[in-house]
């Protein structure tokens, strides 16, 4: 069998890699003020991942295909959700977020009166805002994320 | 009589509120479970943050009321749409779309929510029975076999759910890397802590979220534009009378699909996928009318929706007693388990404020399968705008309840990096072939794994004079559990090197 270098093994790989030097290193560089056994058990999982990543080398399974251009926007969204979240507040954030993917993510069937289209995807993102928070915050007493709105 | 002590606490299941966790529990079960591409799996993690501020009866009653309904609901879009609404679904789409598609849907809606509830029931009883003599057996684990029996929940499922073994046994092995992150109070070190949003390592809740529902937002997006099935709308004539004569009919295909369903949902990791198919397969080779199977034949809706419904109690079996799960879904309701501080084991059964959990969690179930078969047949005339939910509003409402569930578990900004990290890594892992499943499954028993190697090791240190290791290898139990390891490891490698050749 040959083996195959795919992006997925590769990147396994690096990471064995860290793996095997975090957990190795108190054997390499002992050090009287940590104990030897700390990372006794990871140890052998990574022994265990390592081998295990050799046979990666000659495992012939398929990858399947990402479709990157469909997933770009989302994952965009999702990124600057996190980081906008802290500070503007959970509800009003969450709000934003539905709105913009359902937004950016239409069908060309969907758009023939924009304005209509605009506003039903408006009305039904405060909706679910707004049953978020009553059935959580006023009902069970659950509290996300305050910034500087809710 | 010992073995009708779940009698006793009934009443507890009948109060309003818990009647209430029924019935909603059960709605959304089947209203998620029917949306295509919502797994049970992913619906119950989504669900787990929010039983925290609930009795942890209360939480568990709706977390099984979710499992059981979801299992059921994703046969109607199975039929419906042509899409099995969770793996668990397969083989009902098979008979179950070509019967709607004769303009049958709602008898085929009917066969399969009545069958459901046979399948479920006796799944039930083989839960309700079989459990204390397993639990009562698991008091033979000792430090030794309890850290086999860890690494054998992993092996089992790193064989069963995946395509390749490698990459299943590697998933179940992260998981365990990943269950060592952070501080652990009992080697009072800090691990693997690259970045400070990792000191409080990697909760069990957070990993399930992030693991099940983000690959799934991801996924939303991703095949957004795809084009989708068009939806049957639940027409036909049959009434419930008709329907329910003939599934009584049918009790062959009935009892195949029971006792085929609970045998592998008591086996570790084989969840309902496996259990629809196996018996849709072994109640074709017995039927009369082998040859109507795959053209729309009623039995095969029978046959695989009583298997896969019967799944779900025995799946209970060796969660409860030996915390390996016997399903991916019962894996995630360990987790729901342990957070209640719930630790499976003899000991559940014994000690008086768990035993009351447990058993009135194990008795609502049999509740959630009458409610599951009411609100079944009641949703089942109206599923059709189920399916007609747009996948960008799903997409970003899962997204949002994970952020927020994620969240209130620990009220901590970095469980939310985390979560959305892991399920990110995770979206693109499972296309290169990796699993979920064993990831989370490393991680709910990896600090079981770790816990009693290091203890083993003390023992068997002092016991063998420093050759620890062969505390690990001695005793018949111990033997055998690393014999089924290295058997299920064997299997794999056999059943897939045979699906490959096949294909």
């Amino acid at each position: 069998m040959k083996p195959q270098i795919k992006l997925s093994t590769i990147v396994v790989t690096l990471l064995t890699i860290g793996l095997l030097i975090i957990s190795f290193d108190e054997v390499l560089n002992p050090n009287k003020w940590t104990e030897n056994e700390d990372y006794l058990f990871p140890r052998f999982v990574a022994c265990g991942i390592a081998f295990l990543t050799l046979l990666l080398f000659f495992d012939q399974t398929k990858n399947k295909k990402t479709l990157l251009k469909d997933l770009l926007p989302g994952l965009g969204l999702i990124i600057v959700y996190l980081v906008v979240m802290k500070t503007i507040g959970f509800y009003v954030t969450s709000l934003i977020m539905f709105f913009a993917v359902v937004m950016i993510y239409q069908k060309r069937e969907e758009s023939t009166d924009f304005w209509r289209a605009s506003i039903y995807k408006l009305a039904i993102s405060i909706v679910f805002t707004v049953v978020l928070y009553l059935l959580f915050t006023v009902l069970l007493n659950v509290y996300p994320p305050k910034g500087l709105f809710l | 009589m010992e073995y009708f002590v779940f009698l006793d606490y009934f009443d507890n299941v009948f109060t309003w509120y818990h009647l209430a966790l029924l019935i909603g529990g059960t709605f959304a079960g089947i209203v998620l479970g029917a949306l295509p591409g919502l797994s049970p799996t992913m619906s119950v993690a989504l669900l787990i943050p929010f039983t925290f501020h609930m009795e942890p009866a209360s939480g568990l009653i709706l977390l099984g009321a979710m499992y059981t309904a979801t299992v059921a609901g994703g046969a109607i879009s199975a039929i419906l749409v042509n899409v099995p609404g969770a793996p668990a679904n397969i083989a009902t789409a098979m008979d179950g779309h070509k019967l709607a598609k004769q303009g049958k849907a709602k008898e085929a809606l009917h066969y399969c929510f009545m069958s459901s509830f046979v399948g479920g029931i006796f799944g039930v009883i083989i839960l309700i029975f079989f459990t204390p003599p397993l639990a009562e057996w698991s008091l033979k684990f000792g430090t030794t076999e309890l850290f086999w029996v860890a690494i054998l929940g992993i092996t089992i499922i790193a064989t069963i759910d995946s395509n390749s073994v490698v990459k299943g046994l590697l998933s179940g092995l992260f998981g365990l890397i990943l269950a060592t992150v952070g501080d652990n109070p009992v080697l009072g070190v800090e691990r693997f802590v690259v970045s400070d949003h990792l000191t409080g390592g990697v909760n069990i809740v957070v990993g399930l979220i992030g693991l099940f529902a983000m690959p799934q937002v991801l996924s939303l997006m991703e095949g957004y534009y795809k084009d989708k099935h068009d939806v049957l709308e639940a027409t036909g004539s049959s009434t419930l009378l008709q329907s329910f004569r003939y599934v009584l009919s049918r009790i062959k295909a009935l009892s195949i699909g029971s006792v085929v369903g609970s045998l592998i949902g008591i086996i570790p990791g084989a969840g309902g996928q496996i259990a629809g198919l196996v018996s849709y397969d072994q109640t074709k080779k017995v039927s009369k009318v082998q040859d109507n199977y795959g053209k729309g034949e009623p039995e095969g809706v029978v046959a695989a929706e009583s298997a896969n419904n019967s799944m779900v109690g025995p799946s209970l079996i060796p969660l409860l007693t030996l915390s390996i799960p016997g399903s991916p879904t019962a894996a995630v309701l360990l987790g729901g388990l342990l957070i209640h501080g719930i630790f499976p084991g003899h000991e559940i059964f014994v000690s008086e404020n768990t035993k009351e959990v447990v058993w009135t969690f194990i008795d609502s179930l049999i509740l959630a399968q009458v409610f599951m078969l009411i609100i079944g047949l009641f949703l089942s005339r109206h599923s059709g705008w189920i399916m007609k939910v747009p996948d960008n509003y799903m997409a970003v409402g899962i997204f949002v309840l994970a952020v927020f569930g994620t969240y209130s578990i620990g009220n901590s900004y970095s469980d939310v990096l985390i979560m959305v990290t892991l399920g990110t890594v995770m979206f693109f892992a499972s296309k290169a072939g990796f699993s979920a499943v064993p990831v989370v499954l490393g991680i709910i028993l990896g600090p079981i794994a770790e816990n009693n190697f290091l203890l083993g090791k003390l023992i068997g240190g002092a016991k063998y004079q420093g050759d620890w290791w062969l505390y690990f290898v001695r005793d018949s139990l111990n033997i055998t559990l690393i014999a089924i390891c290295l058997l299920s490891i064997a299997w794999g490698v056999y059943s897939t090197t045979k699906s490959k050749n096949k294909s």
